[in-house]
């Protein structure tokens, strides 16, 4: 027997399997049960909405609640505002955990593992310890209120420096070598000789980190004080919920939650093997 | 902007009064209404534009869970115009965040608006911001539920209310009597400082909290009573941070009896309850065993200009508001600001706009509400105000959940009261 | 290693670590430094009064502000908690049915756990609400058909907490899981063949070589999972306000509303350096366990 599920095997395998592939089915149905709701939700009218007990499949599906997501809110700019702070947070995060991963990988210098040690303890740190100095540093650098105040202080961290090295640490030293000799200089070295051979750490660093990004709320809701027109979508999703007053508007916010979800969860569907990917060598060797 | 510059801009505009229009000013205006609501102002906004070329206006909106945290965290950095509670003023006040009206706009504020309103808007004499909406709370009953429960009349005393709620009732069917709200601080102290001031009380006088009275006694054990008898199940009063929730849910789908609530919500009950809302009506709040007569709690909003703002950002800032909130601005004598709190049911309060409103504040609905406002004390506004309020937000909350009685409640709340308000004025 | 000679490496460090001072160093020291003083949030450093311990002072003191803090801070650990305690096992649990390849349905449910871990917190917050309304909700229509009646769920103070920590649950588990399964991939198939000559039952596989080949994952998973369970705010500022009675009451949520709503920066900074010295010592103690264990 050549598989790991050395938990079920038992003296009846064919009632074992049977039970396993319940337990699968069961575990499936009840973790896709809320985006199945989210969705099913979005299309119905507001009266069934509000039906006790709830209607569970909407009479004729309709479409109007995602008419009205646009009426309300702009969503084109709101998603066009998360694109922006995801990808230019995503792009700084590459650069920045490139460079040093590759200086603590492969150079030896004084207090290296000291530095090493003070980044790695950063990535410990929930935001909120340093939310409200933070909050009036940037308001000092005149960044508030802006998608520049929501991008910035997010250009570096300690994840993407230590996934980057574990990776990086890995790459032959002769291929550097070689390099070094043909005259590379050591910037061009890192993006053109290093970079390509840890190309799966840097897909998974940046999906992780565009992901993240699309879906952070504490910081840009902070940061922008109400400057809707720089909305990313998830701030523009709390906006909906007080449309109306709030009134009966079920249908209306799991329409406009359902966009929201939309495009990370399509990137994930995609690419998932370097999700797991990067999961696993984070977790293996961290 | 440093010293210098701030310095150079006030020389500029007090030397070139006419052309400090000429320049362009661009003004931002921090509210918490909802989208349809902020078009309606950004509708104003164009127009007033359209007059005053060079003055732009943009409006942001926040839920109003956030508005307060939002003008804070912008300090004086923040949005030229903020719409406030005016609870927060004090404090606004204190720190610097609010910079006072100019004589004109103080003595266009006490000549058209009530005294009481205005007193609002000020702060040690002065005047911070142009009044707007006021709201007052009222009981609010179902009357196909009195009905179907044999009530003649909407309860006039606390020994009525007791006695209605307990006929209105069933909790096999999932129907509770009179309805309390929990998890939101305005909604849960409001109607109980309602409940206590026609109870012949106060939460506040004179900066000193009166909760240690028998009256505020008499109040809490109004409370532990609904909750003993079962007239009123905690769990049903949810609210979330936009008021929504199982505590609306369950008044518009008739499982709740009675409410005590704020005339605002006429939107929210006409959006949930549609053709039924007729059976909505609206009545004085009962009168405790100490009081004399019903009284009620008002409190009001305000626009406010901020102190960080440039000088001319400020005299556009201004000018703006005194015509929004102006006779000049809106229909028929009305401000334009009438006619957007009136989209939403809201009441206005500039005198002029009351008179022009005066045949749709008479509304069935409304009009319970416009009665009580002569009755109305200000919700006491002290520094800590807010603090104060979700303090006692949090004592209600225990004795509504049972988990302390109405003793230990009054003990609790005024020793949060006192500390909090001594901190506060420290 | 070797030494390098090519040049400084402070080119290739620069960019990330003065981006990392700046906007996470300075700040933990300001924030240390702000928790001895009195300042409103809205003023500028300068304007901080030095006042010594008295922010600590209030916080254990019997005033509501201390009263409110504690509350917070114990909300908090009962969240994370019980999130950490439902997710390592069910964690296991789900790894090993995506792992097995006997039955098929293993990477389907993978891309189903994991998929939830890409929905932003803050629909899963808006999800959810919908889900636990107590009428209109879909959860206590299923509980009634097999005759469970109406939970309140967000709407009293003795469930509210558990209903966030299921939906943290629910949200987090995919990820976790494929910790587990990565650990899964690590244990050599040849140690199962030796124990099954020596006659071992599935039970004693399990707990003789499974589960201590996992004892490293598990525990970087109770760090991951602490860390961003002491993070939870969506759900609380959208939906339950920090009610009821302050039961969903938690440290960012509150933080927050202390030293940005009420502009109290001092006695802001002195709760969230309080909660990076209790993250602290739990993360040193979570290490010192797993040491301990792998010494004896």
């Amino acid at each position: 027997m050549r598989d790991g599920s050395t938990l079920f095997r038992g003296p009846n395998p064919r009632a074992a399997d049977g039970l396993i592939l319940l337990l699968i089915i069961a575990i499936a149905v009840i973790a896709a049960f809320p985006l199945v709701w989210m969705v099913l939700s979005s299309l119905k009218t507001p009266a069934e909405s509000m039906q006790t007990p709830p209607v569970w499949f909407p009479a004729t599906p309709n479409l109007s609640a995602y008419r009205e997501v646009a009426e309300v809110i702009d969503a084109q700019r709101s998603f066009w505002n998360s694109f922006l702070i995801a990808t230019t947070t995503t792009a700084g995060i590459l650069v920045t955990s490139l460079m040093a991963g590759y200086a603590f990988a492969k150079y030896q210098f004084r207090g290296r593992d000291t530095l090493f040690a003070v980044m790695i303890a950063t990535m410990f740190l929930p935001p909120i310890v340093t939310l409200i100095p933070l909050y009036r540093l940037v308001t000092y650098m005149g960044f508030n209120a802006s998608l520049i105040g929501v991008i910035v202080p997010n250009l570096a961290n300690a994840f993407g420096i230590f996934l980057m090295r574990q990776f990086i640490a890995g790459v032959p030293d002769e291929l550097i070598d070689a390099a070094r000799v043909d005259g590379a200089s050591e910037l061009r070295i890192v993006f053109s000789v290093v970079a390509p051979a840890v190309v799966p750490a840097i897909a998974a660093l940046a999906l992780f980190a565009f992901v993240y990004h699309w879906n952070t709320y504490l910081w840009p809701l902070t940061v922008l004080q109400g400057n809707s027109a720089d909305y990313p979508i998830v701030l523009s999703l709390g906006r909906l919920l007080s449309y109306n007053r709030g009134a009966m508007n079920t249908g209306l916010v799991m329409a406009g939650a359902t966009l929201a979800v939309l495009p990370p969860l399509v990137l994930f569907v995609f690419l998932q093997r370097f999700f797991v990917d990067s999961i696993v060598s984070s977790g293996v060797k961290g | 902007m440093n010293a210098i510059s701030r310095v150079w801009i006030a020389a500029a505009a007090t030397m070139m009064p006419l052309t400090a229009y000429a320049q362009d000013v661009q003004l931002t205006y921090l509210t918490h209404w909802a989208p349809d609501t902020v078009a309606l102002l950004e509708e104003a906004a164009s127009a007033y534009s359209a007059e005053h070329p060079g003055v732009t206006i943009s409006v942001r909106a926040v839920p109003f869970g956030d508005l307060l945290t939002t003008i804070r965290s912008g300090g004086t950095d923040g949005t030229t115009i903020a719409s406030i509670y005016d609870l927060w003023l004090p404090a606004l006040v204190k720190d610097g965040l609010v910079a006072p009206a100019p004589e004109n706009v103080a003595k266009e504020v006490s000549d058209n608006w009530p005294a009481g309103i205005a007193a609002a808007a000020s702060v040690d004499g002065a005047i911070y911001g142009i009044p707007n909406e006021v709201n007052v709370y009222a009981l609010n009953y179902n009357k196909a539920l009195f009905e179907e429960a044999g009530i003649a009349a909407p309860p006039k005393t606390w020994d009525e209310l007791k006695d209605a709620a307990a006929k209105l009732t069933d909790l096999s069917a999932g129907q509770q009597g009179f309805g309390m709200i929990n998890s939101w601080a305005a909604g849960v102290v409001h109607p109980f400082a309602s409940l206590l001031v026609s109870n012949g009380g106060q939460l506040i006088a004179d900066g000193k909290p009166l909760l240690d009275s028998k009256e505020a006694l008499e109040t809490f054990q109004l409370y532990e009573t609904m909750i003993k008898e079962g007239y009123s199940v905690a769990a049903m009063g949810t609210a979330d941070a936009n008021t929504t929730g199982p505590y609306l849910d369950n008044f518009v789908s008739g499982k709740t009896g009675m409410i005590i609530m704020a005339n605002w919500w006429e939107s929210a009950l006409k959006g949930g309850m549609g053709d039924d809302f007729d059976n909505i009506g609206t009545a004085p709040i009962p009168v405790g065993p100490s009081g004399d007569a019903p009284r009620s709690i008002s409190y009001s909003w305000q626009t406010v200009v901020n102190a960080g703002a440039t000088p001319a950002e400020q005299e556009a800032a201004w000018d703006f508001l005194v015509w929004l909130n102006g006779p000049e601005s809106g229909k028929n004598g009305a401000s334009a600001m009438a006619d957007i709190l009136q989209s939403m049911g809201i009441l206005p309060s500039r005198n002029s706009d009351i008179e022009a409103y005066s045949d749709a504040l008479n509304r069935p609905f409304l009009e319970g509400y416009v009665s009580t406002l002569a009755d109305a004390q200000a919700f006491p506004i002290v520094l800590g105000g807010q603090e104060f309020s979700e303090a006692l937000q949090q004592v209600i909350e225990q004795l509504q959940y049972g988990q302390i009685t109405a003793e230990e409640a009054q003990a609790n709340a005024q020793a949060d009261a006192v500390s909090i308000l001594e901190r506060a004025a420290q | 290693m070797r030494r390098s000679h090519f040049g400084s490496p402070w080119l290739m460090l620069t960019p990330a670590i003065s981006l990392i001072s700046v906007f996470i160093l300075v700040p933990i020291v300001l924030t240390v430094w702000l928790s001895f003083h009195d300042w409103s949030t809205q003023t500028g450093f300068g304007a901080a009064r030095f006042v010594g311990l008295r922010n600590y002072e209030d916080l254990f003191g019997p005033i509501s502000v201390g009263r409110d803090f504690r509350r917070a801070f114990l909300n908090t650990a009962v969240y994370t908690v019980l999130s950490v305690v439902i997710i390592l096992p069910l964690s296991v649990l789900f790894g090993l049915l995506v792992h097995q390849t006997r039955v098929a349905g293993g990477q389907v449910l993978r891309t189903i756990l994991f998929s939830t871990y890409m929905v932003p917190m803050i629909a899963v917050a808006l999800v959810w609400s919908k889900l636990y309304s107590p009428t209109e909700g879909p959860i206590n229509q299923i509980l009634s058909w097999i005759g469970i009646g109406p939970q309140p769920w967000l709407s009293s103070p003795d469930t509210a907490l558990f209903s966030l920590v299921i939906l943290n649950v629910w949200q987090q588990i995919g990820y976790f899981t494929v910790l587990v399964i990565a650990g899964l991939t690590q244990i050599p198939l040849s140690l199962y063949e030796a124990a099954r000559i020596d006659g071992a039952n599935r039970m004693q596989e399990f707990f003789g070589i499974t589960l201590p080949l996992l004892r490293r994952t598990l525990l970087f998973s109770s760090v991951i999972a602490v860390i961003n369970a002491v993070q939870v705010f969506e759900p609380v500022v959208l939906i339950t306000q920090g009610g009821p009675a302050n039961s969903t009451n938690v440290l960012t949520f509150h933080i927050r509303r202390v030293g940005i709503e009420r502009a109290q920066g001092g006695l802001g900074s002195a709760m969230a350096v309080m909660l990076m010295l209790s993250l602290i010592v739990i993360i040193v103690l979570i290490f010192a366990m797993a040491r301990q264990k792998e010494e004896r």
